[in-house]
C-alpha cells in the first residue's frame, strides 16, 4: 500500500453546474513527481483542491496516506499534503520571512528553539538566507515562491502539490526553483506539479497526467 | 525623427539607496520594434514607466535625463497628448480591467478624452472586429481567461490610437495558447506601422523585434 | 419590460424601502411588501431564487427578530413557563413588523439589480453625481468577486498551516486576524497601484469633463410611473394614521402645551 494518495472514482461539479470529474480513479506514489498539464479550465487546480480537501467531490473519496479526507481538517491535511497556491500571495502572512517560516508552529506551541532550527535549515536548503528578516509580501517572485513551498514544508508533509510554480520567473529564478525541487526529490517528497512550461517538465517529471481524456503515461 | 528617444537617463526611487537606472541612452525609429531584455529587478518596468511618463506623474524621485516623444520632452505634454501617442500594457491582466463590461473598458479611455460618442462607438465596433473578440462585447471581465483580459486590456490601449505601445512583461502571466494570440495581435500591428517597445525576460516572446537592447 | 429607465427604478426603490422604514403598522407594511412583490414581479426579478440565494440572511432576519420579541415584555403574555413570561403578543407583533421591514429592502435592493451596474452608474452621473465617486463604486463592484476568491484562498491557506480559525480561543483569535489582515491589506495596495496606473495612461481625469458612450432616456413609460409611484406614496402619508400625520399633529399639540 505504498499509494500517497488516491482517488476511488470521484465525481465533481462545479457550482454552476459543469461536470469535471466523473467516476475518476488516480493513484499518486510516494516519491515520485507527476506533472499535472492540460488547457485552462480542464480542472487541474480542481483536482488539486479536492485532493486537498479544499473541495469535496460529490461522489466518491479521496485518500491521502491511507486517510479518508472526509474525516481530515484542514490542518491534519496540511501535515500530509504541502500545497502551494499559483499566488504567493495568498499565503504569506507575516513582517518577516523567519516568521512566516515558523508562527504556525510556535501558535501551535511548539518548542521555539527546535523551531527556530528548523527554520535555518529551511533558509538554508532554499536559498532565503539573505532575505531572513525581509517582508515577505515584497521579496521578489521567485522568492515568494520559494519561501511558500519553504513554510508549508515546516509543517512536515511528505507530499507537496504546485500550482504552476513557475509563472512569470525568469530563466534564473526557475534554475533556482528546479534545484530546489531536485534537493526534495532526493529526500524523497513526492510531488504533484500543475505546469506548462516544456523544459521544466522535462527535468522533473517521472510521470505525465495530461486532464482531458485522462492520459496517464 | 526617432519615436522614442532616452537621453542619459538616470533614476532613483524615493524611499530607496540606489539608483534603478543610470545613464541609460538608446532611441527607437518609427514602426521600429525593439526589445529590452534583462534580469528580474534590473530596472525594466521603470524603464516602461519613465518612457510612457507615468514617472514623474504618479511616481516620484530623481530623475535626471530627459525622455523624447517625437522630438518633444514629454514632461511638456499634457495628459491627454500623452496618451494619444503612447499606450502602456502591464503584466498583470486583471488591475487593467475595471468596469462592469468590456464595452465599457473599450470606451473608457475616449470617454476620458471627450471623444464624441459616435466616434467612440465606431472605434469599438472596429477594434471587436480586428481583433475577434465580437463575442466577448457584453461580457463581465471577470469571466474571460488571463490571455483574454490581456487582449482587452490591448484593445482598451488600442482605442486611443496610439501609434508607441510598450509591453510590460506581458505575457508573464499567459498560457500558452493566450500567449500565441497575443504574439500574433502584436505581429499585426507592427505590420500596421506601430511602434512598439517590449520589455521581456523570455526569448521566446520577443521573437517578433527588429532589435534587441540589453539592460544591465 | 427591461427598458425601463434604472433612475425609474432607484425613485420606486427609494420610496419603497422609506415607506418600509418609517411605517410600524403591520397591516400598511405588509401592504407596502404586496407593492414591492408587485414592482418586483413587473421588473422580471426571479423571487424565488432571490430568497433562496439569501436563505443564510433570512434565517438570522428570523433569528433577530425571535430575539427582540423574546426581549419585548409589553403587551398580553403569550406564552409562559411556570411564572416567566417567554413570549407577549406585542412581542410577536413587533417581530413580524421586523421582517416584514427588511424583506421589503432585499425585494428592494433585487429590483435595484435588474439593471446593470454601469446603466445604475450611468443613472447616477446623469443625475450630477460626480463621476469619481460613481467610478469607485463600479471599481468596487468589479472587484468584489475577485476579493472574495482572494479571502477564501487566504482563509484555506492558513488552515491548512495548521491553524484551525474555529478552535482558536479569543485571545488568540486578534493574532490570527493580524495574520490574514497582512496580505489583504498589501494586495489591495498593490492593485490599487496597478488600477491607478493603467486608469492614469488611459487619460483618467485629463479634462474636467468627459463625455459617456452610454446614455440613458427617459421615455414616458419612465415619467407615468415615477408620477403614479409618487402619487401613490402620498397618499398613502396623508390617511389619518400615518405618521407623518401624527408626527404634525403631536407637534401641534407641543406648541399649544406651551
Amino acid at each position: 500500500m505504498n499509494n500517497t494518495i488516491e482517488l476511488n472514482n470521484i465525481s465533481y461539479k462545479y457550482p454552476k453546474g459543469r461536470k469535471v470529474f466523473d467516476n475518476f480513479s488516480l493513484n499518486l506514489k510516494n516519491g515520485e513527481t507527476t506533472v499535472l498539464t492540460g488547457k485552462n479550465g480542464s480542472g487541474k487546480t480542481t483536482l488539486t483542491k479536492l485532493i486537498m480537501g479544499i473541495l469535496k467531490p460529490s461522489f466518491g473519496e479521496v485518500k491521502v496516506f491511507g486517510q479518508s479526507t472526509a474525516s481530515l481538517s484542514l490542518g491534519s491535511i496540511g501535515e500530509m499534503v504541502g500545497y502551494v497556491f499559483q499566488y504567493p500571495e495568498r499565503q504569506l502572512f507575516s513582517t518577516s520571512v523567519v516568521e512566516e517560516l515558523t508562527f504556525p508552529l510556535l501558535f501551535k506551541g511548539y518548542n521555539k528553539e527546535e523551531t527556530m532550527d528548523k527554520a535555518e535549515e529551511m533558509l538554508e536548503i532554499f536559498d532565503l538566507g539573505k532575505v531572513k528578516n525581509s517582508y515577505p509580501l515584497f521579496l521578489s517572485y521567485g522568492e515568494k515562491r520559494r519561501l511558500a513551498i519553504a513554510s508549508v514544508l515546516m509543517i512536515g508533509p511528505k507530499y507537496l502539490i504546485l500550482d504552476e510554480p513557475t509563472a512569470s520567473l525568469d530563466k534564473e529564478r526557475i534554475d533556482a526553483l528546479s534545484e530546489v525541487l531536485d534537493k526534495l526529490k532526493k529526500i524523497n517528497i513526492g510531488m504533484l506539479i500543475i505546469s506548462h512550461n516544456k523544459d521544466f517538465i522535462e527535468r522533473h517529471k517521472d510521470k505525465v497526467l495530461a486532464l482531458e481524456g485522462v492520459n496517464y503515461e | 525623427m526617432n519615436a522614442v528617444e532616452v537621453k542619459n537617463l538616470s533614476f532613483k526611487y524615493n524611499n530607496s539607496e540606489g539608483y534603478v537606472l543610470k545613464d541609460v541612452n538608446f532611441s527607437v525609429r518609427k514602426g521600429e520594434t525593439v526589445a529590452i531584455i534583462g534580469q528580474s529587478g534590473c530596472g525594466k518596468s521603470t524603464l516602461c514607466n519613465l518612457i510612457c511618463g507615468l514617472i514623474p506623474r504618479l511616481y516620484k524621485g530623481e530623475l535626471s535625463g530627459e525622455v523624447l516623444i517625437f522630438g518633444e520632452n514629454i514632461n511638456r505634454l499634457s495628459i491627454s497628448e500623452t496618451v494619444s501617442k503612447i499606450g502602456i500594457i502591464f503584466q498583470n491582466p486583471s488591475t487593467q480591467l475595471f468596469s462592469p463590461t468590456i464595452e465599457d473598458e473599450l470606451a473608457f479611455g475616449p470617454e476620458n478624452l471627450c471623444v464624441e460618442r459616435e466616434e467612440i462607438c465606431n472605434r469599438i465596433d472596429k477594434i471587436l472586429k480586428t481583433m475577434n473578440m465580437e463575442k466577448y462585447r457584453y461580457d463581465n471581465p471577470n469571466n474571460l481567461s488571463g490571455g483574454q483580459q490581456q487582449l482587452v486590456a490591448i484593445a482598451s490601449v488600442l482605442m486611443l490610437a496610439p501609434s508607441i505601445l510598450i509591453c510590460d512583461e506581458i505575457m508573464s502571466w499567459i498560457d500558452d495558447e493566450g500567449k500565441e494570440i497575443i504574439k500574433d495581435v502584436l505581429l499585426k500591428l507592427k505590420e500596421e506601422g506601430k511602434t512598439i517597445i517590449m520589455v521581456d525576460h523570455d526569448y521566446d516572446n520577443i521573437k517578433i523585434a527588429d532589435r534587441i537592447f540589453n539592460l544591465r | 419590460m427591461n427598458d425601463i429607465d434604472p433612475r425609474t427604478k432607484i425613485v420606486q426603490v427609494l420610496i419603497l424601502s422609506t415607506l418600509g422604514l418609517i411605517y410600524n403598522d403591520i397591516s400598511v407594511l405588509s401592504l407596502i411588501l404586496f407593492a414591492a412583490i408587485v414592482i418586483a414581479l413587473i421588473n422580471n426579478v426571479n423571487l424565488i431564487s432571490t430568497l433562496v440565494k439569501l436563505k443564510r440572511l433570512l434565517k438570522i432576519i428570523v433569528l433577530i427578530a425571535l430575539i427582540q420579541s423574546l426581549l419585548t415584555n409589553a403587551g398580553a403574555p403569550v406564552l409562559k413557563i411556570g411564572s416567566l413570561t417567554i413570549l407577549t403578543d406585542y412581542g410577536i407583533l413587533r417581530a413580524l413588523e421586523f421582517i416584514l421591514r427588511m424583506v421589503i429592502i432585499i425585494i428592494s435592493a433585487a429590483i435595484i439589480t435588474t439593471s446593470s451596474s454601469r446603466e445604475i452608474i450611468q443613472g447616477l452621473i446623469q443625475w450630477h453625481c460626480p463621476y469619481e465617486i460613481a467610478f469607485m463604486v463600479s471599481v468596487a463592484i468589479r472587484f468584489l468577486p475577485i476579493f472574495k476568491e482572494e479571502m477564501t484562498d487566504m482563509v484555506t491557506a492558513i488552515q491548512l498551516r495548521g491553524i484551525e480559525l474555529k478552535k482558536v480561543k479569543l485571545n488568540k483569535k486578534i493574532q490570527v486576524y493580524k495574520y490574514i489582515l497582512t496580505p489583504i491589506t498589501i494586495n489591495s495596495v498593490t492593485k490599487a497601484k496597478e488600477l491607478a496606473a493603467a486608469m492614469e495612461m488611459r487619460g483618467f481625469r485629463a479634462y474636467p469633463e468627459r463625455t459617456s458612450c452610454m446614455v440613458l432616456k427617459m421615455r414616458a413609460v419612465d415619467y407615468i410611473i415615477i408620477v403614479l409611484s409618487i402619487a401613490a406614496a402620498l397618499l398613502l402619508l396623508a390617511q389619518s394614521h400615518s405618521p407623518i400625520y401624527l408626527f404634525l399633529a403631536s407637534h401641534k399639540l407641543g406648541i399649544r402645551c406651551e
